[in-house]
């Protein structure tokens, strides 16, 4: 057991935890932040994605004692309380979400990318998105709503091609 | 939460986090065989997921500033250290035209999250064999440099990779560092088929050497043995350049020589398969 302070969206928590705690359930358990999804456990779908410091990390691979003195940005934290964010406002108009579960990885992951990257090409965003998976393939609306944002046209193709890994 | 499956929760673990290498090699003298050592630990939170490892203590060497480090030495060649994600690796920029074939491999490990964490030491030193980097790494003809309580020592790749998941490493040892020794001329390419999983059903690492009086070629076959293997027969129809008819030759060469596995993910005839292609694919584009 171990105290550990966290800074998630902006807000300082400090917790005790055990040492074999994962990020994930530290932050869906104990501060329930509960847009970070349980869903693969293994790194593959990505829906536990989460940013640590400057980076995009999935939680589930991450132990929450690593987290101690860092800063953790969800979903939750890409725009002031009680308004969208650009993408967030692209994913509504497009459609880009149908059962919704990934849609709080894809918000961030594509909110990061567009961060970096103001006019990401198909590439980036492909590469930037091939660790999350769209189980119910809105891959399309994604590719339009990131599209909508960056001022690029989306060029319809397969959505097969999104999960291609490079 | 934890739904009492094994692929949900960790064992019960001490963590450390040690900033200097002497620290580290302390708490391996303390708790040898206790204890795993963890880069990224993409690989390590995983087999302790499914209990393939239950440390009671872990040891986090991301914060050891000494094997943070990415060195081109003079002389010698690049020495990447033990802490170094792979994503940093090849921001860095560090792997130039000489290393192609290991800045290939790493470019297409996993996704960009998993590049931020994984490092190229836990990459080699799972050595699962479809692993990617242990063919980049043998194909350069790599190094690992290992600290221990005797102090120190180097080996390379190709016997360091004892077997499948079975490195030469003692349990009170670990790796500081890969050397990737220099070869003016040097050019490498890698290739890969995963058929859409993140498996490697196949992978290829060569490089052809023809800086001075010598040439030598490296063809090395990942993911279709426990082992990384090399292709003699393969590699002497290369040395001397290549022509449309020597990489069919090759490809041909090495589809019939390499021994392949089979296992759930392929059969082996299908691994010699892709063999044919992918020596074709990565050749054709050295050409
Ligand atoms: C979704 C997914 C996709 C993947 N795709 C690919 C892919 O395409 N290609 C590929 O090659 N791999 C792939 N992997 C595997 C992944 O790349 C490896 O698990 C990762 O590189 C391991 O590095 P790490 O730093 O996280 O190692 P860790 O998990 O920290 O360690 C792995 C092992 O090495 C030991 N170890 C770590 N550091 C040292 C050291 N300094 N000295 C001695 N022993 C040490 C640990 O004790 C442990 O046994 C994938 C994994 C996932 C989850």
């Amino acid at each position: 057991m171990r105290e550990i302070t966290v800074r998630v969206n902006g807000r300082l928590s400090r917790r005790t935890i055990k040492d074999n705690e994962l990020l994930l359930d530290f932050l869906r358990d104990r501060l329930e932040v509960r847009s970070v999804k349980a869903a693969c456990w293994r790194g593959e779908c990505g829906l536990c994605t989460v940013k640590l410091d400057s980076h995009l990390v999935k939680s589930c691979l991450v132990l929450a004692v690593e987290a101690d003195g860092k800063e953790v940005k969800t979903v939750e934290g890409i725009s002031p309380e009680g308004e969208l964010s650009p993408i967030q406002k692209a994913f509504v108009s497009h459609g880009a979400a149908q059962c919704g579960f990934c849609t709080p990885a894809w918000v961030l992951a594509t909110h990061e990318l567009l961060q970096e990257k103001p006019h990401p090409t198909q590439a980036d965003l492909v590469e930037a998105t091939s660790g999350l998976v769209c189980r119910c393939g809105t891959y399309n609306q994604i590719r339009e709503a990131v599209a909508e944002v960056s001022g690029t046209t989306a060029r319809p193709r397969h959505m097969k091609e999104s999960l291609a890994r490079a | 939460m934890s739904f009492g499956s094994p692929y949900v929760t960790l064992p019960d673990f001490t963590y450390h986090r040690p900033k200097s290498l002497d620290e580290v090699l302390a708490l391996l003298k303390e708790h040898g065989d206790e204890a795993k050592l963890m880069g990224g630990g993409v690989g390590l939170i995983a087999f302790m997921k499914e209990r393939l490892m239950s440390p009671t203590h872990v040891i986090d060497v991301k914060e050891v500033a000494e094997l943070g480090q990415v060195r081109q030495v003079p002389g010698e060649g690049l020495r990447i250290g033990a802490a170094v994600s792979i994503a940093e690796l090849l921001e860095g920029g560090d792997l130039k035209t000489e290393q192609a074939v290991l800045r290939e491999a790493l470019a297409r490990v996993a996704d960009p999250m998993i590049r931020r964490r994984a490092t190229l030491v836990g990459n080699l030193c799972e050595a699962i064999p479809w692993v990617d980097s242990p063919p980049a790494l043998m194909a350069l003809d790599a190094s690992v440099e290992v600290a221990g309580p005797e102090g120190r020592r180097s080996l390379l790749v190709s016997d360091f990779i004892r077997g499948p998941v079975d490195i030469d490493l003692g349990p009170n040892e670990m790796v500081t560092e890969v050397v990737v020794p220099e070869s003016k001329g040097r050019r490498s390419a890698f290739e890969k088929f995963t058929g859409g999983s993140e498996f490697s059903l196949a992978s290829v690492a060569v490089s052809v050497s023809n800086g001075g009086k010598k040439r030598a070629a490296k063809l090395v076959y990942g993911a279709v043995n426990s082992t990384p293997v090399r292709c003699p027969e393969a590699e002497r129809l290369i040395e001397d350049g290549l022509s449309p008819t020597k990489v069919r030759r090759a490809a041909e060469t090495a589809s019939e020589k390499v021994e392949c596995l089979d296992d759930v993910l392929a059969t082996a005839s299908y691994r010699k398969h892709l063999i044919k292609v992918i020596t074709t694919q990565v050749l054709w584009r050295m050409m």
